[in-house]
């Protein structure tokens, strides 16, 4: 490297070792087989879920926390300090979140399953734990961002709605074994809400005005539609959470119009890319991060719907059912097998030699079978849902295991095969 | 090279792009929209503000090499080499 590059300080100096970010995505692809693992032994509550202990709250918080949060966690210890042109401070911070953190989840989970209040509180602060070092690093990093206001200002949303998600979740956690809050199910639907829409649905937008651009190559997106998506997802958040604390109707389907405005905006930011793109052939990934955008207006009508009082069978269940795997989950899926192959490919770069290229690094048979499997589990799972048979629930939360699985075959041969372990049947 | 962002100039030494001021991802955009283009010659000199990593799997999958020589005090100054 150059004197120039040396003093400058690259990207590479923003790069944190390929271990950190690939223990979160290793990690978030472990959980999601547990998710559906889980979802398949609680089938039978499913449906008519409305809280309370068991296999769907488990399922549902190694998904969220497991999965969601976890890749959450990797990518923004590895692409916000691209993103700002600020280092992370330090990268041992990281590390330590992640081992506080994992073992959080799992006896958190553990804890749900039968209300075990010694697990569900190591577990939930295991949780809080990892989750209040990861919100300080970025808290730093995102302090007077060199560059990509707009992403910094999206993650210091996502930031507050964090806090107050870990704060209500900690407090429900609590609740489970002394029962103070007289309307647990408010606090929970807040805590729910916040957590979708605020912290995950934040980073997934603000991420996207980055990463988007950058993967179809296209020109940076307009400024001012940014600033008006930012708005608009912010006074809708805001105005939901406030809503569902004073038990609003009217304020509810506002929030949700809002809502559907900023999601609006949102995909016309990615229009746009689209529109300016160099790159023609997308390739699965895009075909799973597409669909998830169908999936964010879906769940936001049938939300909408469920709010006026439409006659929507099991309508709560089938909102979170949609936003969750239908949205996030496929959105998730679709960009980490994208940036698996790239952040490998990256680092191997950096050692020197010949670095593996992107496309020897994706297996795509892998990835075809968890896309198909991972579809049939979408459409299964909400059928089972709206008809509230049990079995169809169960065979869809089996090929969304079996997705899981097949996924986690491709991001294992990828960790193979950067770490110079080379298995005879990788193509 | 109106329709792709940064500065495009031709010297003796090769094709010259400069991609400093530029928001990500338009540097990249800039460099591979070249790289793509009909007859793009080899070298390619590219005045970047830092080290830009993140289009190093993209330079090896359309089989460019790159390497980082000695600039100006304000920029990362690489040369890439279409692969044989």
């Amino acid at each position: 490297m150059s004197i120039a590059a040396t003093f400058l300080g690259g990207a590479k100096d923003r790069l944190l070792p390929a271990s950190v970010p690939f223990r979160y995505f290793m990690a978030a692809v472990i959980f999601q087989i547990l998710a559906w693992a889980a979802l398949i032994l609680g089938a039978d509550e499913l449906a008519e879920f409305v809280g309370g202990t068991g296999y769907v709250l488990a399922a549902l918080h190694l998904l969220t926390l497991g999965v969601l949060v976890m890749t959450a966690m990797g990518a923004s210890f590895q692409l916000l300090p691209v993103a700002t042109r600020k280092p992370l401070q330090s990268v041992w911070p990281a590390q330590l979140a992640f081992w506080i953190f994992v073992p959080g989840v799992l006896l958190l989970a553990f804890g749900m399953l039968d209300g075990d209040a010694v697990f569900l509180h190591a577990g939930g602060a295991g949780v809080v734990g990892g989750l209040l070092i990861f919100a300080v690093l970025t808290a730093l990093n995102l302090r007077k961002p060199a560059g990509f206001q707009i992403v910094a200002l999206h993650g210091w949303g996502a930031l507050l709605a964090l806090v107050v998600v870990a704060s209500l979740g900690l407090a429900l956690v609590i609740d489970f074994s002394t029962g103070f809050f007289e309307n647990r199910q408010q606090i929970a639907m807040i805590h729910m809400v916040l957590a979708i829409f605020g912290f995950m649905g934040l980073l997934v937008f603000g991420f996207s005005q980055i990463l988007i651009p950058m993967f179809v190559l296209s020109r940076n997106l307009p400024l001012r539609a940014s600033r008006i998506e930012v708005g608009l997802s912010f006074a809708a958040i805001i105005g939901a959470a406030v809503s569902l604390f004073y038990d609003s109707t009217a304020g509810l389907i506002a929030a949700t119009g809002i809502g559907l405005a900023a999601a609006g905006m949102y995909l016309w930011l990615m229009r746009s890319a689209f529109q300016t793109r160099m790159r023609k052939r997308l390739g699965l990934s895009f075909v799973l991060i597409k669909i998830s955008w169908g999936m964010m207006i879906l769940g936001l009508l049938i939300g909408l719907a469920v709010v006026v009082g439409a006659p929507v069978p099991n309508g709560m269940v089938l909102t979170v059912f949609v936003l969750l795997v239908g949205w996030l989950l496929t959105f998730l899926m679709g960009i980490l097998q994208r940036i698996m192959p790239f952040l490998a490919s990256m680092h191997a770069s950096g050692r020197g030699g010949k670095p593996p290229l992107l496309s020897e690094l994706t297996a795509e048979g892998p990835l075809k079978v968890h896309a198909i499997c991972h579809g049939v589990a979408f459409i299964l799972g909400f059928a089972g849902i709206v008809a509230g048979v049990e079995d169809v629930i169960r065979i869809a939360a089996g090929f969304g295991f079996i997705g899981a699985l097949a996924f986690t075959v491709f991001a294992g041969l990828i960790v193979i095969k950067i770490t110079g372990n080379r298995l005879p049947f990788f193509k | 090279m109106t329709d792709l962002p940064g500065k495009h100039w031709r010297a003796d030494d090769g094709h010259h792009i400069d991609v400093r001021g530029l928001e990500p991802p338009e540097p990249m955009v800039a460099i591979l929209g070249y790289l793509e283009r009909e007859g793009a010659s080899s070298p390619v000199i590219v005045h970047h503000f830092r080290e830009p990593v993140f289009i190093y799997p993209e330079l090896a999958e359309r089989r460019w090499s790159h390497e980082i020589v000695a600039g100006d005090p304000d920029e990362v100054r690489l040369i890439l080499r279409k692969i044989p």
